[in-house]
């Protein structure tokens, strides 16, 4: 259990940062983009969803002591729980854009459809796959 | 058959034993995460992650999947040319009154009944309902709901009510009639007026908050956050001023659990039916009335002398005049015309918080009247005060940020 704690703790810290550059970017300028990471700038999903990241990195921090504790654990699974919320939020509003053919016709094209799915991506996807450890650790506690 | 005392303790006994088991209890983790939702510093963060992930869902199932990707090409592509091309009496009356605007080249333009109206009410207003309810069904069945009314309790009690106060708000979201109704769950009288009266000024129902995703989503935040200022002042305010008492409740809060299909799939529909029932013929009746103001010239005889009120007191155009009279019968059919009058991005906002403040749709009206008389004379004396109060207070604080 002390490697979850570590891991938790260091996952806490990079999601706390990212959320905290959501709100910076979304106070400073339109979006910012690096390579295959973009930061939305727009109030709705940089700001508010900023704030959710933040959250989900407190819940971290505060569970990742001791996450043998169902009382940690369960702060720990919170923070997984508001990451996997803002993830699914974004890719369920990649997927409702995707389907219909804007200009070109009633549905989208094959390219079309999935140009939508490519890079850049926020913060939050690239936090998704980390953030699935903690079934492994609730799995354990059972 | 009649038992002595001891002989039914017996019985007790027995059935005890065969249907009770006894051991030490062990803490869930969904116990706990139950905890964590109602405790105001775990319970705020998840709470306001819940909203996020509920107006996000619902622009892009209601925004970008239904209406703009589907409905108004539908529509505006084929539907209205059509219309247009085939009713007969082109810049005749009744054509105006069924098809509208003949150069409009968009239904929220065209303004007839079976233009704009059909559009508002399918393509707009009918993906909105549909998932706010389902949105609300799943929140309600998973058990989240009851705690958010223990999170929210402290902050109501603040504008005298309590935390099941949180029931008609969120009910009133997808329809403020439902939310009226939805008020007998509180005790007292105070808190059912004070109830009714925020929820007929302050909370948009489900159309209105869909049409306002559509023609100014950019200021969706403004308005809302407008919105929840006034339904808090005006609570503080009329808890202060309303004789009566707003008494503590114990709340049963259920485990969370899984929804069951059967009984999401039954809820949804029974609130779609209402929508059905009540929404779509006012919407097409609301088309016709203010057609046939607008021919009759009162539209604009109105307008033009309540300018001063306007166009000074507000700050918004005069053209206003037309949508406020239609949000008597439909609040998202006034959000529609509102977005084809020509105004600034603030005197948009101002436009759009007034239609919301200003008197409750005829359906809100009828179930105000039949909670009683006195509290619906009551709501509006309140809703008159606020909307001049509150209306001119925003075109206050335009002028002092330099956009109005």
């Amino acid at each position: 259990m002390k490697l979850g704690s570590i891991y938790f703790a260091l996952l806490g810290t990079v999601t706390l940062a990212f959320g905290l550059a959501d709100l910076i970017v979304t106070m400073a300028t339109d979006s910012f983009s690096w390579g295959i990471l973009e930061i939305p700038g727009d109030m709705f999903r940089g700001g508010w969803g900023g704030l959710v990241v933040l959250f989900a990195g407190l819940f971290y921090l505060s569970g990742a002591r001791s996450i043998s504790d169902i009382r940690q654990l369960s702060k720990v699974a919170m923070g997984s729980i508001l990451i996997c919320t803002l993830a699914g939020c974004d890719v369920f509003a990649r997927v409702t854009e995707s389907i219909p053919g804007g200009e070109e016709g009633w549905f989208n094209t094959l390219e079309g459809f999935l140009g939508v799915y490519a890079p850049p991506y926020p913060p939050v996807i690239f936090l998704l796959p980390f953030s699935l450890v903690v079934i492994y650790y609730i799995r354990k506690a059972k | 058959m009649s038992l002595t005392v001891d002989e039914r303790w017996d019985l007790i006994d027995s059935i005890a034993k065969k249907t009770i088991t006894y051991g030490r209890y062990k803490e869930t983790l969904k116990d706990v995460i139950g905890e964590l939702t109602v405790k105001p510093m775990t319970g705020i963060p998840i709470a306001i992650t819940t909203m996020y992930a509920f107006w996000s869902i619902f622009g892009s199932f209601a925004g970008t999947l239904f209406t703009d990707g589907f409905f108004v090409k539908l529509f505006d592509e084929h539907w209205l040319p059509w219309m247009q091309a085939h009713f007969p009496g082109a810049g005749g009356w009744l054509y105006y009154i069924i098809v509208g605007d003949p150069a409009a080249d968009n239904c929220f333009e065209a303004f007839g009944m079976l233009t704009s109206g059909i559009f508002v009410a399918i393509g707009v207003v009918l993906p909105a309902i549909f998932i706010f309810y389902l949105m609300l069904t799943l929140l309600e069945d998973v058990g989240y709901l009851p705690r958010l009314a223990v999170l929210v309790d402290t902050v109501l009690h603040k504008i005298g009510l309590h935390g099941y106060a949180i029931v008609p708000t969120i009910l009133a979201l997808g329809c403020n009639v439902p939310g009226v109704t939805a008020t007998r769950i509180l005790e007292t009288r105070k808190e059912r007026f004070v109830m009714m009266t925020l929820l007929a000024i302050f909370v948009p129902c489900g159309a209105q908050l869909g049409i306002m995703e559509e023609v100014v989503p950019e200021s969706m935040g403004l308005i809302i956050l407008y919105l929840i200022i006034g339904y808090f002042i005006t609570g503080l305010v009329l808890n202060k001023i309303i004789p009566g008492i707003s008494p503590e409740i114990l709340m049963d809060v259920p485990p969370y659990q899984k929804p069951l299909l059967s009984n999401v799939i039954l809820k949804v529909w029974v609130r779609m039916k209402s929508f059905f029932k009540t929404a779509i013929p006012f919407v097409l009746l609301g088309c016709v009335i203010v057609n046939v103001l607008y021919l009759a010239g009162f539209i604009q005889w109105l307008g033009s002398t309540f300018s001063p009120v306007f166009v000074t007191w507000f700050g918004v155009p005069e053209a206003t005049a037309g949508p406020l009279v239609a949000a008597f019968l439909r609040k998202d059919l006034a959000v529609a015309q509102l977005s084809v009058i020509e105004m600034s991005a603030y005197q948009m906002v101002t436009a759009v918080v007034l239609v919301s403040i200003y008197f409750p749709c005829l359906a809100t009206f009828m179930m105000l009247l039949k909670e009683g008389w006195k509290e619906l004379l009551g709501s509006l004396a309140v809703l008159i005060s606020v909307v001049f109060l509150y209306g001119g207070l925003l075109h206050l604080i335009g002028i002092l940020a330099g956009v109005a």
